[in-house]
């Protein structure tokens, strides 16, 4: 509910799966994980540092930082400027995140 | 290292302009820009993946930004163009750091122009953070670029011409808008159809906006202003009142929308970040969204070899960044030796006098636009102003020293503006809070000084930077 694709005078890229959190959601070639997860009803893309709020997307343009999520095992990186690539894998950041690996 | 003739940071509007002049004159240009494809926000690209099946979805911005980027495509085999070029320090000794595909890199200039444009001024009022919460440019990038529409019933709040494309555009893609909030008066729109007067594909435009909504039945409240935003974890209703004059809430006209996403543009506000790192000298002019660098008539700023074009030195719109990306490529050029002094101000001619006819517009525009007293008291004690801090309103009060004049004093103590947008999203709101506070001008006020790295950068690139690694 709620995002929606729009499919009037655009043709999309192919479809793949992308992983969030563990769960397949679909994306199109083109399209940015935070697009991807906007479609699928995903709003919330990490929980601050310190009052664990969740926030989303709101600049837009890869510049308030507030879509930092973990993708492909990297914290601190824009939903909103990173293409979703297939097979990726994508995670909700807690705070401020941590490498693959790191415990 | 390796040094650019002439290097353009943006491929904007104006950056687009310059590299095409420029090139045009003789001059070997560089232009880094930090998306994966030329045309900034304004005429961002699709992805590849994309393609268009019906150019209208996308606007007339678009199409228009289809004959510049033509344009620069016909000389672009003459141009070195870096894309995903993520640009964090400028020395001063002529040397650009950057981040390319994650690998550090640096790049000497002999003369630069910064033309990297503007973003939504960030305005901060209760709920702002939550989830759903979108700036209008933000909302209208994912609307036409990535074809996604930002939820189900979207509210757009704010002011000026870009909430009526917006509103155009979700409803050319199916989608649905509650409501249009306008903050400013009947006054102000007439005044806009004066200023425009002569600038016929502009009116143009304005009347299918405006036609399109009024079709689409979309109700358009003047002089009414987003108070707060709520929900569980995500936006469910947004709370809307009139306002007066300094678009204060007028007491006793709330009312409660339900709407999933909420589309918030104030105009916008100069990227500033590179021209002070430079060492430019600014000054405050509310007009031109804020801080901004002062320039001559060549687009030359205090700086010597330093040109800065577009809205990154004045918030003016995309037909001016055109006309002044021209005019700073061809000084560029001139002053590289390629075109003779009276050779370039001939080619300088059209521009100028297309600046000449867009000055009443956007005089007019200004008028609607630039942000009323009210604005930056929407927040409560208890609203995040620091977004990447959690800095709130109140703790933000608490911290201020009687006398403090400079924010970054303010920084020092409270860590405002030393996340990871630096500043960005906050800074422009604090400059505003801190003048109410202390009952003095914004431009008695020090601004935020950019530090390198001026974007987050991974600590490896900043030691592999050459003046990091020597110190």
């Amino acid at each position: 509910m709620g995002s929606r694709r729009v499919e009037k005078g655009v043709r999309r890229g192919r479809a793949f799966e992308i992983e969030v959190d563990g769960r397949k959601i679909i994306a199109h070639e083109g399209e940015t994980i935070g697009s991807a997860l906007l479609a699928a009803g995903v709003r919330t893309l990490r929980h601050t540092v310190k009052r664990n709020h969740p926030r989303g997307i709101y600049c837009g343009i890869g510049l308030c930082y507030e879509c930092a999520m973990i993708i492909n095992g990297v914290p601190n990186t824009r939903a909103c400027q990173t293409l979703a690539t297939p097979g990726c894998r994508v995670e909700t950041q807690e705070g401020l995140g941590r490498l693959e690996g790191e415990r | 290292m390796k040094e650019a003739e002439l290097l353009i940071l943006g491929s904007g509007p104006a950056g687009l302009a310059a590299a095409i002049e420029a090139t045009r004159a003789g001059a070997r240009v560089a232009v880094l820009d930090e998306n994966a494809r030329p045309g900034g926000q304004i005429y961002r690209q699709l992805n590849s993946g994309f393609s268009v099946t019906d150019p209208d979805v996308l606007g007339h911005d678009y199409e228009r930004g289809q004959e510049l980027l033509a344009e620069f495509g016909s000389i672009a085999n003459r141009v070195e163009y870096l894309d995903d070029a993520l640009v964090w320090d400028i020395s001063p000794d002529r040397e650009l750091a950057f981040l390319r595909r994650e690998e550090s890199k640096s790049l000497g200039y002999r003369t630069l122009i910064i033309a990297v444009g503007a973003y939504d001024r960030p305005v901060p009022f209760p709920g702002w953070t939550l989830p759903g919460v979108f700036t209008a440019g933000g909302g209208q990038r994912l609307v036409k670029t990535q074809q996604v529409l930002p939820g189900e019933r979207i509210l757009l709040a704010g002011t000026g011409p870009l909430q009526l494309a917006v509103a155009n555009q979700i409803t050319d893609a199916g989608g649905k808008v509650e409501a249009i909030v306008e903050a400013g008066n009947i006054d102000s729109w007439m005044s806009l159809a004066r200023g425009a007067w002569g600038q016929w594909t502009l009116i143009a435009d304005a009347w299918r906006y405006w036609s399109g909504i009024r079709k689409a039945g979309i109700p358009l409240w003047r002089e009414h202003i987003i108070v707060e935003a709520r929900g569980d974890g995500r936006v469910e209703e947004a709370v809307v009142a009139r306002v007066d004059e300094n678009w204060r809430p007028v007491p006793g006209t709330q009312r409660t929308l339900a709407v999933d996403a909420v589309c918030v543009g104030y105009g916008f506000v100069p990227s500033v970040e590179l021209t002070r790192l430079a060492g430019c000298e600014h000054r405050y002019e509310p007009r031109l969204g804020g801080w901004v660098p002062t320039r001559g008539d060549n687009m030359e700023t205090s700086v010597p070899n330093i040109y800065a074009a577009g809205d990154c030195a004045g918030v003016a719109g995309s037909w001016v960044a055109i006309e002044e990306g021209r005019i700073a490529g061809l000084a560029a050029a001139r002053a590289l030796g390629y075109l003779s002094v009276e050779d370039a101000a001939r080619r300088m001619q059209p521009s100028r006098e297309r600046l000449a006819g867009l000055l009443r517009l956007r005089q007019a525009l200004d008028e609607i636009s630039v942000p009323r007293p009210g604005l930056y008291e929407l927040a409560t004690d208890d609203t995040i102003v620091c977004r990447c801090e959690e800095l709130t309103l109140g703790e933000l009060k608490a911290a201020l020293a009687e006398d403090v004049a400079d924010l970054n004093e303010v920084k020092r103590i409270t860590r405002v503006g030393m996340g990871n947008c630096q500043g960005r999203m906050c800074g422009p709101a604090l400059l505003e809070i801190l003048a109410r506070h202390r009952g003095i001008s914004p431009a008695d006020i020090t601004y935020l000084s950019p530090r390198p790295p001026i974007r987050p950068v991974p600590m490896a690139a900043v030691a592999a930077h050459r003046g990091v690694a020597q110190a």
